[in-house]
């Protein structure tokens, strides 16, 4: 066998070792109710904002502090508690994508992702006046 | 029946799409005819020869026409003509025109143009220079032309099947049956398009797309010639040219991301100028590859070996690289990455795969067909020579891209692990932790390779003596690393491994560069590119590990942050809120929030942010200066802020800040009513308004005046104690028998004023004021400090110099 067969071996199993444990790594998308089971540990929540509740960011109070309702993929309603500043545009939203872990009854959340319908809709042509 | 639109310009989309179809058809004729003469080239050689020259026209045909769609399309956009969809929904009137450029990279159709025409250029290129390996090149680069020009193309095959798209489609073709269209003069209500991107209005996005299509045109032409050599089964003529693409396209490639890098420090907020999000590893990725083709390919010329493991890395690379485009431009990633970039359907998704699925085929086939015969050396390499230690990092490199790529790619497998698993997989709850946990150990031991391997030599080294060296040299690199360590407190073992390995980078490659080489730049290429990558794992490393947030807010609740670790705690409290001309402190600095402004020229708010810094001992002011964090305040159709950072840059450190969210006054209520006459006084808190009579000239922009009108304003002034502060006109005006009131406002204090109605009888008016406390004006603003960030770019402008140094020594 040669050297560089060799170290290409060990370097592959290497690789090989990282890949397998770098799937511990990976989050999984959960629902409220799965994510509960694990309080405390970080999960990926898909959902919608609930528009009929109330969304609450007063800088003034905490800047770091902005609260919300979710809905999730299974039609349960959460409390959400983001440690930031309101994303902009949420209440455009169309699905949100949560970071976070619950503690007690609220989704502790770390980090949103949103989309967004595109800003290129119809009713959203620019149209003035003839003149 | 047609209707006849009015003002309508057809002969630029006409003429644009006419430059398409050409593209293609002569793109696909040039492919036919280079096939041909390779084909016809051992039995019949004056025919091969037509069938060459055939194809040199069809090529330069292509090109052609697509210079000409690129200015049929600068034609639209810059006239504004919103009758087509791609001018009305990638620009506006009111857009400055250095950006007109950067409408067509926002769109997906203008993307693939620019990338067709890099591809062109350079295809130009490589028809005059590749002599015997012509026409197997072109045969390839015609056959990407091709397939590049049928995403333009916008044909339908039945009602559902698409194929391409068309950047000269017009507005009422693509939202056909919206109501506005019925009418044969709906030009005349479309009177500005949608405007680019706020994001995309900065001086890094007129530079970085193109810098970075060069760079994924360049990464052809190593697989064209690859798999030229592979098809002619000519292993030595490929060998210089593409050594000398490799290098080209690893500077311009590296130069394309790092803009990009540069763009997401200066204009985006997501906090640096990395974030290994799936938009920028989805281009590091065939770089890396490519990198590791280069070194191969480079131990193949001086040793004969490598030569399977080279031809794999450049076929992977370009695979690589649409493979990125897959991944940016379908929406496949949708969920997982910040980039502002909307998926065109399952059309292109579908375009791209079968664009894939045909590149894969020749890349396999090719290796197949030429398997058995590709040369090998029996033999094996020395311990201490120069080419297995090349060989150990590159294959490093390729298994760096291949953990970034499975990582990246959860969106793309993960519908098959749930489908085995059950599990539903996302990314990595913190990306940023689980790429630096594994990517950092590539990065030690390249640093450590780029350093060692210039001082062995191909086939057999002397080893005392390149020892010697190497051991004088780390000696000083562990000295500086220490020094540097201590300095900086890099505590972390990995860290501080990797602190040192940078270090031996660098000081290696200089020694090697003055001791050995003697500075003669001929030769430094390789040197140069290697401190350079040196230098910029030196600056990532310090500019990420000592990142500090200065604005963590001390005030409010705290909140319970599941891990106790501190330094996460801090990070995700790191808004703080500035008060109108109240000090806060941030780190050694104090900010001073002054206010907003705005200006006719320019669509964004500036939030002035006074920044001072006290000498601890003596209590005095040791420096000042002035931040002006800019946002796009409600752009088009969306409400909040879309903000842009501005920095402090220090020659060590820069202080980096943006708006996060700032004060909305409260329009509702709390209005007072005052009738008074010229000359009366309405008095407020801090001071009074004279109404100082009625003006009939008007001079507002909010006000455009219309036949028939009636117009008025009331004409205020504002006192406090001391001086005139300030003026205000509120209009009153009567537009078809109905009143209307314009509300005029003093920001700097806080007064809003309307002039509710007029008494012609009395001679007054009616009044209505608020003043709210310009102390209620904040805003909330993030403040992080980078330690020696310019120690990155700098370590990639000179890894790039090194490249092109290289390539000038290869050139000549």
């Amino acid at each position: 066998m040669k050297k560089t067969h060799i170290v290409l071996l060990v370097l592959v199993a290497a690789a090989v070792c990282v890949i397998v444990s770098m799937f511990g790594d990976f989050s999984t998308y959960e629902t409220f109710a799965s994510a509960a089971k694990q309080p405390g540990k970080a999960f990926h929540v898909i959902g919608y904002l609930d528009k009929d509740k109330s969304m609450d960011y007063d800088p003034v109070k905490d800047p770091n502090h902005f609260t919300f309702y979710a809905k999730d993929k299974s039609g349960n309603i959460n409390k959400v508690i983001f440690n930031g500043e309101k994303p902009r545009d949420i209440e455009r939203s169309e699905q949100i994508v949560m970071k976070g872990y619950i503690d007690g009854d609220a989704f502790h959340c770390t980090g949103i992702q949103m989309k967004c319908p595109s800003k290129y809709k119809k009713d959203q042509m620019v149209v003035g006046n003839a003149s | 029946m047609d209707t006849q639109f009015i003002g309508e310009h057809l002969w630029p989309g006409k003429l644009g799409h006419l430059f398409v179809i050409t593209t293609f058809v002569s793109a696909l004729f040039s492919t036919f005819s280079y096939w041909r003469a390779v084909q016809t080239e051992q039995s019949d050689a004056y025919n091969s020869r037509s069938w060459q020259i055939l194809a040199r026209n069809g090529f330069i045909l292509q090109t052609a026409s697509i210079v000409g769609i690129f200015f049929a399309l600068y034609y639209i956009i810059a006239n504004h003509l919103f009758e087509y969809h791609y001018a009305w929904e990638h620009s506006s009137l009111a857009l400055r025109s250095k950006y007109l450029l950067s409408c067509f990279w926002e769109g997906s159709e203008g993307s693939f143009m620019l990338w067709t025409l890099w591809n062109s250029i350079l295809g130009l290129i490589v028809m005059n220079t590749a002599k015997t390996l012509e026409t197997r090149t072109m045969t390839i680069i015609s056959f990407v032309q091709a397939c590049l020009a049928t995403m333009l193309l916008g044909f339908y095959f039945g009602p559902d099947i698409k194929v391409g798209s068309t950047p000269f489609m017009l507005l009422r073709d693509q939202m056909q049956g919206a109501p506005i269209f019925s009418s044969p003069n709906y030009l005349s209500f479309v009177k500005d398009g949608n405007g680019l991107n706020p994001l995309l209005q900065n001086y890094w996005m007129v530079i970085h797309p193109p810098v970075l299509f060069l760079g994924f045109a360049t990464t052809l032409m190593p697989f064209a010639y690859s798999v030229a050599a592979l098809w002619k089964g000519d292993y030595e003529s490929f060998v210089k040219p593409t050594i000398r693409w490799s290098l080209f396209s690893g500077a311009v490639l590296g130069t394309g991301i790092m803009m990009g890098g540069a763009w997401a420090y200066e204009s985006l907020n997501f906090g640096g100028y990395w974030a290994w999000d799936p938009v920028e590893n989805a281009s590091l990725v065939p770089w890396l590859t490519l990198v590791a083709g280069l070194h191969t390919l480079l131990v193949y010329k001086a040793t004969k070996r490598s030569l399977v493991v080279t031809f794999i890395l450049f076929l992977l690379t370009y695979l690589l690289v649409w493979y990125s485009t897959f991944l940016t431009r379908t929406g496949v990633l949708g969920k997982t990455s910040v980039h502002a970039f909307t998926g065109e359907g399952s059309a292109l998704y579908w375009h791209l795969i079968v664009v894939l699925g045909l590149l894969l085929i020749i890349c396999i086939g090719s290796l197949l067909k030429r398997w058995k015969q590709i040369p090998r050396v029996k033999t094996e390499e020395a311990t201490s020579s120069r080419e297995f230690w090349m060989f150990i990092g590159s294959v490093v490199l390729l298994l760096s891209a291949i953990q970034i790529s499975i990582t990246t790619s959860i969106p793309v497998w993960s519908p098959l692990a749930k489908w085995i698993t059950g599990k539903d997989v996302a990314p990595p709850v913190d990306p940023m932790a689980h790429y630096n946990n594994i990517q950092v150990w590539v990065a030690i031991i390249i640093a450590l390779l780029s350093a060692t391997i210039l001082y062995l030599k191909f086939k057999q080294s002397d080893t005392k003596k390149a020892l010697k060296r190497m051991g004088i040299t780390a000696a000083i690199a562990a000295v500086l690393a220490l020094f540097i360590g201590i300095t900086q407190q890099i505590k972390a073992w990995q860290y501080a491994t990797l602190l040192f390995s940078t270090s031996y980078a660098i000081v290696a490659n200089i020694y090697y560069a003055i001791a050995i080489q003697k500075g003669k730049l001929k030769q430094l290429g390789p040197s140069v590119a290697h401190l350079g990558f040196g230098m910029l794992l030196l600056g990532i490393l310090l500019s990420s590990y000592n990142k500090q947030v200065i604005s963590v807010n001390t005030l409010g609740v705290v909140i319970p942050f599941g891990k106790s670790d501190a330094e996460n705690a801090k990070e995700s409290r790191d808004n703080v809120v500035l008060f109108h001309d109240a000090k806060v402190a941030l780190g050694d600095y104090y900010a001073i929030y002054r206010g907003d402004s705005t200006s006719s020229s320019d669509p964004r708010t500036f939030f002035r942010v006074d920044y001072e810094r006290i000498d601890s001992a003596t209590k005095k002011v040791k420096e000042q200066f002035t931040l002006y964090p800019d946002a796009f305040v409600n752009p088009k159709g969306q409400t909040g802020l879309v903000s842009s950072p501005a920095s402090k840059h220090y020659w060590d450190k820069d202080i980096f800040t943006y708006v996060t969210s700032y004060y909305v006054p409260k329009d509702k209520g709390e209005f007072k009513e005052h009738t008074v006459h010229q000359g009366d006084s309405i008095f407020l808190g801090q001071g009074y308004l004279i109404f100082k009579g009625f003006n009939r000239e008007i001079n507002d922009p909010r006000y455009v005046p219309q036949e028939g009108d009636i117009a008025v304003t009331a004409d205020l002034a504002y006192y406090d104690t001391k001086e005139q502060k300030g003026e205000l006109r509120p209009i009153y005006y009567i537009h078809d028998k109905y009143d209307n009131q314009i509300t005029d406002t003093l920001k700097s204090e806080g007064i809003m004023a309307r002039l509710e109605k007029i008494l012609p009888e009395q001679q007054a008016a009616v009044i209505q004021v608020k003043q709210e406390n310009p102390k209620d004006d904040y805003i909330v603003l993030k403040a992080l400090l980078f330690p020696y960030i310019n120690l990155v770019w700098l370590g990639v402008i000179v890894m790039v110099i090194g490249f092109l140094i290289s390539l000038r020594n290869r050139l000549a």
